[in-house]
């Protein structure tokens, strides 16, 4: 009895995935599976940024086009330390989940109480004015000659070298995500974040203080984009302002609008689906073409919006499910 | 039976149409009050002057002997407006004049503008929180007014060469240097001061929304606004959100009295619907309820957040005959547990029958209240509102 | 003394850029502003319409031999075109949508455009020919001591005013103008009252468009540059004169245009030329934050 409410269960799901995904290294594909790691690698990371993302214009129905920014500051942060200072990713990762969480909350602050258009530009006017800092401020950053030679982490004194040594780090960091993410989801927290999406004025009337609400949802979305930036420059061991432009918002955003804004299934399958998919059409199209894969992003973006606004697994469907799984739990 | 509710002479205008004319209400604990009059009145206008969605531009009320939305004139906050603006303004002379007193050629770089912007956003937002504390917003003022001028002084002797000091031959910068070096981190220190309070409403005085439902006001509205993606059971847990204490640690480490909350916030929340009888639909969509039974949710949700004065803005419409003598009993239900309740009706049988006190608005005017008897009779409300004939009909 | 006049005289010269730049932008931020007028909608395909404007001009003239006028004139009617044909496409179904929805779609198209550009033409800086316009233009109209106007800068100059002259007599004096200022005010009531909305919020698109098309090949002129992702930053920069000037104002656009142009000019020259764009982002950032309802434009609420 108890096995058939497990099988519905989304955890178990996930679980279950989670599982398949750990032994996907010892797959005897041959030579290439260093690079299939290196893709669901990146698709894992895209993941842990979807979900940031996810917290802002899933949760609270506010549309974020500044993460990038975010992204680039915990890369940069994690960088920095770890040239200058020769930090462990251990101390790294929190420390850039911090400076991202204070600039969420400083640009946040001022920005929350404005309609959701503005917002969305400020947000956008915000990663661009990061990008010009990084690129312009050579003392702190090397500008545009990017920041090489960043020291891979290293658990108790091994340093990460090996591509699937690396998947397992991100799975850890994903899961410890994920858990952040669910629990704020099922909790007085997230409640008060779905009232605001759904009515902002009758929130209001319930007792849901807006911009305290909005400035928390934005300062988390901000550290968990700081900590996949962290971890990015620690696995990428270079980088540059050129990797964190606007576009790259765009396609973390395509990611939950076609996975199904507010859910966190969604989410995560938006990343599975694209990512890879974005590598095998980086496999079949000529070079110049590839740059332009953002033309997919954006086609994407104006046809769901057309066709299927709620993306993949729509947060409706995915409120009665929770609810249903409720009742369940209750009756046994 | 003293008085929880006292509206004084409260106006609204939206420009030039003023929606609300120096309405004066009472309520009295454990009263059932209400307010009739033909649509466009200004009733739901003065709930939501209640609510602190809309600003009043005249007039006060009381909660419960407090004022909750107290008199502020308009030329006093547009003066206090006027000054945040020009300090501002001022303030983009301070920062670099700061910098260039200690680091002369960095004068015009753009780190001194970016920190300039952020320090000028710290000193608008600083007074216009502060304004509640009138002394210290405008002592700050007087204070960064001071440093601006004399940083002006500096720039013009740098500019013109004057040099030194006239008079005594020390170096201007001698006093604008340690003078910059403590307002500085003066204004950094009070907002930090404020940053730890409770964020403060546009206009410093207001208590907005969220603060008056803690204080024990509740609302259903006139058009339902329902979290219509969220089940019935999540509706009514938004509902006791005010009564929660669980904060963003609490929750990551789902510490012991977290999860005591949460299952408090459960237990109660189908208690709420229970009494509005719609515990078997906890689970549903609230999207998926039939009509009546949202606006019996809306009910629960408002319910939920304990409150001692709740408002009904129409919950009777678009209810059938025996849905209305439901919501009768469910309201004389409402007043027995203690809780006063104020109420926007257009259907007379409700009003006439739960009533304490009746108000009559007419286009933003109150123009009688007294018993459902006196205002049966009154010739002006049958004039205004129910006609001539309805003065049978309503018996 | 000398110093002083040399002063003035680069600070002049830089005002004189700086208000050919601001027509340059104004002539996009209206575009922006009449459509957030009539669908309350940031159009962020926009920018990219400025863009094909100027590739549109670029390739009649190289690949097809038009000569330059002709060339101006057909680009301008190609843009009109393709505002109505985006707005068809991209923004009508969504006609009813939340907001979310169409911003995103807005975006979409706007990423979708870029890089359809970046296929076409590649991501190159291209620049117009030599030969392409009058020679005339790269001599100075007037000067006065140190300062000196080009004849490009006053043809900008002045179709931007001729521009902005028709635009006005179309808004107030035509019916179809009326019909957008009461679209703006009420979109259900002008549909009630017999206003072919949708034709009229066509319309709009196709004003817009036809001068962000045309700013596009006048600002290929004046920098002799054209790259794909033009668009978008002087999408962002049009907007936040817009923003500036209160957004859904024409006249509004047209003052933050100017307003924003000369900021622009004056910043890259006395503060930092490499924060030049940042410049346009913190004036709009200033503005929504501390007077989102602009210089000149109006506060909307909503009814609860």
């Amino acid at each position: 009895m108890r096995w058939q409410l497990y099988k519905k269960d989304p955890r178990f799901v996930f679980l279950s995935l989670i599982f398949l995904a750990v032994l996907l290294p010892w797959l005897p594909l041959g030579a290439s599976t260093n690079y299939v790691l290196r893709i669901m690698t990146t698709a894992v990371l895209y993941m842990i940024l979807a979900l940031g993302l996810n917290i802002v214009p899933g949760f609270t129905g506010l549309l974020d086009l500044g993460y990038v920014g975010f992204y680039g500051i915990g890369a940069y942060t994690s960088g920095l330390l770890s040239i200058h200072y020769d930090l462990s990713l251990w101390v790294i990762l929190p420390l850039a989940a911090l400076n991202g969480a204070l600039w969420g909350t400083i640009l946040g602050a001022p920005t929350l109480r404005l309609t959701g258009d503005y917002f969305a530009i400020v947000t956008f006017g915000f990663s661009e004015l990061v990008v010009l800092v990084l690129r312009n401020e050579l003392w702190l950053t090397r500008g545009p000659m990017g920041l090489p030679g960043i020291s891979p982490p290293s658990i108790f004194g091994h340093p990460l070298a090996s591509d699937w040594e690396f998947f397992y780090l991100i799975l850890l960091l994903l899961m410890i995500v994920l858990l952040v993410v669910t629990r704020l989801q099922n909790s007085r927290l997230g409640r008060a974040w779905f009232a605001i999406r759904e009515d902002e004025i009758a929130a209001q009337c319930c007792g849901v203080n807006l911009i305290r609400y909005k400035v928390t949802a934005f300062a988390i979305s901000a550290s968990i984009g700081a900590m996949g930036g962290a971890f990015y420059a620690k696995w990428f061991k270079f980088i540059h302002p050129d990797m964190f432009k606007f576009w790259e918002s765009i396609l973390i955003l395509c990611l939950i609008v076609f996975g199904g804004m507010g859910s966190i299934a969604g989410t995560m399958l938006g990343a599975l689906i694209l990512i890879p998919l974005s590598e095998v059409l980086r496999a079949v199209l000529p070079q110049g073409l590839f740059n332009a894969r953002y033309l997919i992003y954006g086609l994407v973006l104006v046809l769901m919006m057309r066709w299927r606004p709620e993306g993949l697994v729509p947060f409706k469907r995915a409120q009665a499910k929770k609810a249903k799984l409720a009742q369940e739990r209750l009756e046994i | 039976m003293n008085t929880i509710l006292k509206i004084i002479k409260l106006s609204k205008s939206f420009g030039g149409l003023s929606a609300l004319r120096e309405i004066t209400l009472e309520a009295k604990q454990g009263q059932i009050v209400g307010i009739i009059g033909p649509n466009g009145a200004g009733k739901t206008t003065l709930f939501n002057c209640l609510t602190s969605l809309y600003y009043s531009t005249g007039g006060q009320i009381e909660f419960q002997e407090r004022p909750i939305v107290p008199e502020v004139a308009e030329t006093k906050r547009r003066l206090i407006k006027s000054c945040a603006m020009l300090f501002f303004v001022l303030g983009l002379i301070w920062v670099p004049l700061f910098w260039s007193s200690i680091v002369p050629h960095t004068f015009f770089k753009v780190e001194v503008v970016l920190l300039g912007i952020f320090i000028l956003s710290i000193r608008f937002f600083l007074v216009r929180g502060l304004m509640r504390f009138q002394i210290w917003a405008w002592g700050l003022i007087f204070v960064f007014l001071i440093s601006d001028l004399w940083f002006s002084i500096w720039w013009l002797t740098h500019l013109l060469s004057l040099g030194p000091m006239i008079g005594t031959g020390i170096p201007l910068y001698y006093f604008t240097v340690p003078w910059g070096i403590i307002a500085g981190p003066f204004s950094i220190y009070l907002i930090s001061q404020l940053v730890l309070r409770k964020v403060r409403q546009l206009y410093g005085f207001r208590l907005g929304p969220d603060a008056i439902c803690r204080l024990g006001v509740a609302r259903t509205f006139q058009n339902i606004r329902l979290f219509f993606n969220l089940s019935v059971l999540d509706n009514v847990k938004i509902g006791f959100h005010v009564q929660m204490r669980s904060g963003v640690l609490g929750i990551l480490l789902k510490t012991r009295s977290q999860r005591d909350e949460e299952g408090l916030t459960e237990k109660e929340a189908f208690k709420c619907l229970r009494f509005v009888g719609l515990d078997g639909r906890a689970f549903d969509l609230a999207g998926a309820l039939a009509y009546g039974e949202q606006r019996r949710l809306e009910i629960a949700r408002a319910l939920a957040s304990n409150p001692q004065l709740l408002l009904l803005d129409e919950p009777a419409a678009g209810m059938n005959a025996q849905e209305s003598s439901e919501l009768i009993r469910l309201i004389l239900k409402i007043r027995e547990k203690g809780i006063t309740v104020l109420i926007i009706e257009h259907d007379m049988k409700v009003m006439m029958n739960l009533a304490d006190n009746i108000y009559v608005l007419d286009y933003g005017v109150l123009i009688a209240d007294g018993t459902a008897d006196e205002i049966r009779t009154n010739p002006r409300v049958i004039e205004a509102y129910l006609g001539g004939g309805t003065a049978h009909a309503a018996t | 003394m000398e110093n002083l006049l040399d002063q003035s005289s680069l600070f002049l010269q830089q005002l004189v850029n700086g208000i050919t730049l601001g027509g340059v932008y104004a002539l996009i931020a209206v575009g922006y502003t009449m459509v957030y007028g009539v669908i309350q909608l940031i159009n962020f395909a926009h920018g990219e319409i400025y863009m094909l404007g100027a590739f549109l001009a670029y390739t009649m003239v190289t690949v097809l031999g038009i000569p330059f006028f002709a060339a101006f004139i057909l680009t301008i009617l190609v843009c009109a075109c393709f505002g109505i044909i985006l707005d068809f496409v991209a923004y009508r179904p969504l006609r009813n949508a939340p907001r979310l929805a169409a911003l995103i779609t807005a975006i979409g198209m706007s990423i979708f455009l870029q890089n359809l550009a970046m296929m076409i033409w590649g991501s190159q800086i291209k620049s117009y020919p030599r030969d392409m316009f009058p020679a005339i233009f790269l001599k100075p109209a007037l000067s006065i001591g140190e300062v000196s106007m080009t004849w490009i800068q006053v043809f900008i100059l002045s179709i931007t005013v001729v521009c902005m002259i028709i635009l006005h007599l179309i808004i107030h004096k035509t019916k179809i103008g009326t019909a957008m200022r009461a679209i703006s005010q009420d979109k259900t009531t002008s549909a009630l009252m017999g206003i072919g909305v949708n034709r009229v919020i066509s319309f709009t698109f196709a004003i817009g468009s036809a001068m962000g098309g045309m700013a596009g090949v006048l600002v290929g002129l004046y920098y002799n540059a054209i790259f794909p992702t033009m668009g978008y930053i002087a999408g962002i920069k049009a907007f936040a004169a817009a923003v500036l000037g209160g957004i859904g104002s024409v006249p509004g656009a047209m003052l933050g245009g100017g307003v924003l142009g000369i900021a622009e000019v004056m910043g890259a020259g006395y503060i930092s030329s490499e924060y030049r764009d940042g410049i346009s982002y913190a004036v709009m950032i200033a503005v929504i934050l501390f007077k989102p309802s602009g210089l000149i434009g109006r506060q909307i609420g909503e009814k609860v």
